[in-house]
């Protein structure tokens, strides 16, 4: 087997030009196949953990899908409001560990604005368990603060202590802007990979503040409140949008959901962010199928490259393989001699594969943050390990025809070959 | 008494079942240690002769017979370590792997017989002493077969058939592509070592002019 294995080395080596571009070909379908897979688990993981360490999401009475959408993505309306009240009285129950008011509505040029609390900076988990991150100033304490996460501050090229305006609502109406109060930046978050990155965060009261002159969506005609007397109006948030809650025992959940479920004063619904997480990456979970199949088709063109080349190789091979059978390989050397060949081409090509994406990822993790994909991750993992054997599997199956060929061929010659 | 080299008996073969005969001999007994010139005109069925002494095809009828192993009793893979165990070839032309090296082209059959490597002794340098014997200079040895001349290569392909001193090799127009000078001179080299070697030699030729160098001659006459 041994010298078996050397000959075959050999023989290669004097194939060098014609397999290398198929190892090349072979290389860049696995480099493209397993980059697809990584960015997918990332995205997925990156999606799955857009908020963790938080047990319960709660909100106005909807579908749990639609209440992490809005909640957490930011995306769509919230069809009701939860009110200042049942929040007091849910975060006031013991088994609640810390509790983050959301209130949602209005938008800073296409970016959300969230009104909360400062405990969402201490609080807010995303990743792995991971807090978020100040790149640069605080989080918000007089009214008018703000702090941008990472995406805002960079696309729009806003430094703390500059000064912004938000918009009424998405900002789709012109006109229906606050610019009577305008908020100073305080803060910028560090890039997380999640919606936290598009979102701008101010404080409850700051909410009710700029919307202490306003009335069904629209300023009172001949009303203005200046900024520096709001202070002297009650600026306690009458609803809000949802709220996250930390429990002091995870074992809690199921009881603590269900006491909100059927809470008696308002109808509520919590979800378990994880499930509801689940179920929406399923829906979008199409275009990771789609780029999937697309690099399955690269590596299928790969390895009909790699059989092409191994056919057409066969007739030089012929006199070789007598050769060889004269001095006693049998046709089953010759078949070994194929498989053996492919085997290889598909192993260093799956490996280069593997070695080209890992310095990819180390070289690019930085710019990658960009695209949502701040947690990319640096070993492979046990799904790329399938692709790499399926890889390898696939190359020994598109042997079979070359090789079944040879030993047909080789055993039709027998020691002359008639050319 | 040790068994003929060589044991022919009622030999038939054709490729297709209802094609002619290619192949057709009575009776062919060779002692250990002579050599045959064999010869025949183009189609005569050499080449096939050739493909059954060496168990690479099997008959449609009668027996081969060699050192007194029947060859049909064994299976195909027994056949493919019988052939690189006791046999040695040499072909008209293209004998040598090209991106081989001189030395392991000679070594080859120690690859993939014990029994040739063992016989051998230190294969490497038996290797050397047959160049050497075979009129090549030592420093062709690690010279890619592909770049020696047309002379040059059948003669490594002479010490790639005897190395480990098999009994039979089988010579197939070893010399039709050489000149009338040179095959003179491949034809006493190869003798003289197979002799050395006690080693059978059967000569394929259409050349009937070679004859005299060999013990015995049989003439294959051209297929019905």
């Amino acid at each position: 087997m041994r010298s078996l294995l050397q000959l075959a080395l050999a023989s290669a080596w004097n194939r060098r030009l014609s397999l290398g571009l198929t190892l090349f070909a072979v290389l860049m379908a696995s480099t493209l196949l397993l980059s697809v897979e990584r960015v997918r688990q990332a995205a997925r993981d990156g999606f799955a953990q857009s908020v963790s360490a938080t047990d319960l999401v709660v909100g106005a009475r909807t579908s749990p899908v639609q209440l992490v959408l809005y909640s957490i993505f930011h995306l769509g309306e919230a069809t009701n409001t939860v009110s200042w009240q049942s929040y007091q009285s849910i975060a006031a129950n013991p088994a609640v560990a810390w509790s983050v008011p959301l209130a949602l509505g209005d938008s800073h040029r296409g970016y959300a604005v969230l009104g909360t609390t400062a405990d969402y900076f201490t609080h807010y988990r995303y990743a792995d368990k991971r807090p978020l991150q100040f790149a640069e100033g605080r989080p918000f304490a007089g009214l008018f603060d703000t702090v941008l996460g990472a995406e805002v501050a960079g696309r729009l090229g806003y430094r703390p202590g500059q000064q912004i305006t938000l918009s009424h609502g998405d900002g789709g109406l012109a006109g229906l802007e606050h610019e009577d109060k305008p908020f100073t930046v305080v803060g910028i978050l560090a890039p997380t990979g999640t919606p936290v990155d598009r979102t701008v965060h101010v404080s409850l009261p700051a909410l009710e503040a700029i919307h202490l002159d306003w009335v069904g969506g629209a300023p009172i005609p001949g009303m203005s409140i200046a900024p520096e007397v709001v202070g002297k109006f009650d600026l306690a948030p009458k609803t809000i949008t949802a709220f996250l809650i930390g429990l002091h025992q995870r074992a809690e959940v199921f009881r603590i959901q269900r006491k909100i479920n059927e809470f008696a004063d308002e109808p509520l619904l919590a979800v378990l962010p994880g499930v509801a997480l689940d179920q929406l990456w399923q829906t979008v979970g199409v275009v990771e199928q789609a780029l999937q199949a697309v690099s399955w088709l690269v590596l299928a063109v790969g390895l009909a490259g790699l059989m092409a080349v191994m056919l057409a190789g066969l007739n030089e091979r012929r006199r070789e393989m007598a050769i060889l059978r004269s001095v006693g390989a049998g046709p089953r050397h010759i078949l070994f001699l194929l498989v053996v060949e492919s085997f290889l081409v598909s192993l260093f090509g799956a490996l280069a594969g593997l070695a080209l994406v890992s310095l990819l990822a180390v070289t690019l993790a930085g710019r990658l943050a960009a695209f949502g994909l701040a947690v990319l991750p640096l070993a492979p993992g046990a799904g790329e390990m399938q692709l790499l054997a399926a890889v390898l599997v696939c190359g020994l199956l598109v042997s079979l025809l070359p090789a079944w060929r040879a030993y047909r061929l080789s055993l039709a010659d027998g020691l002359i070959p008639r050319l | 008494m040790t068994p003929p080299a060589i044991r022919i008996d009622d030999l038939a073969f054709r490729w297709r079942q209802s094609g002619p005969l290619c192949v057709r001999l009575e009776q062919l007994t060779l002692a250990a240690g002579t050599s045959l010139f064999l010869h025949g005109p183009s189609g005569a069925g050499k080449t096939t002769l050739l493909n059954l002494i060496g168990g690479v095809l099997l008959p449609e009828r009668g027996r081969v017979e060699l050192l007194g192993r029947p060859l049909g009793e064994l299976s195909a893979a027994g056949r493919d370590a019988f052939r690189a165990d006791h046999l040695g070839f040499i072909f008209q032309q293209f004998n040598l792997i090209p991106y081989l090296s001189v030395c392991d082209n000679v070594l080859l059959p120690c690859r993939f017989s014990r029994r040739r490597a063992a016989r051998a002794g230190d294969p490497v340098a038996a290797a050397g002493r047959l160049l050497a014997a075979l009129d090549l200079e030592p420093a062709l040895a690690g010279v890619p077969a592909a770049e020696l001349s047309g002379g040059q290569q059948q003669r490594v392909a002479a010490a790639r058939a005897l190395i480990g001193r098999p009994e039979i090799i089988i010579a197939d127009e070893p010399t039709s592509a050489l000149d009338a000078s040179r095959q003179q001179g491949f034809i006493d080299l190869l003798l003289n070592e197979a002799r050395a070697a006690g080693s059978t030699v059967v000569f394929v030729s259409h050349d009937q002019r070679l004859a005299g160098h060999f013990d015995e001659m049989l003439e294959l006459g051209a297929a019905a």
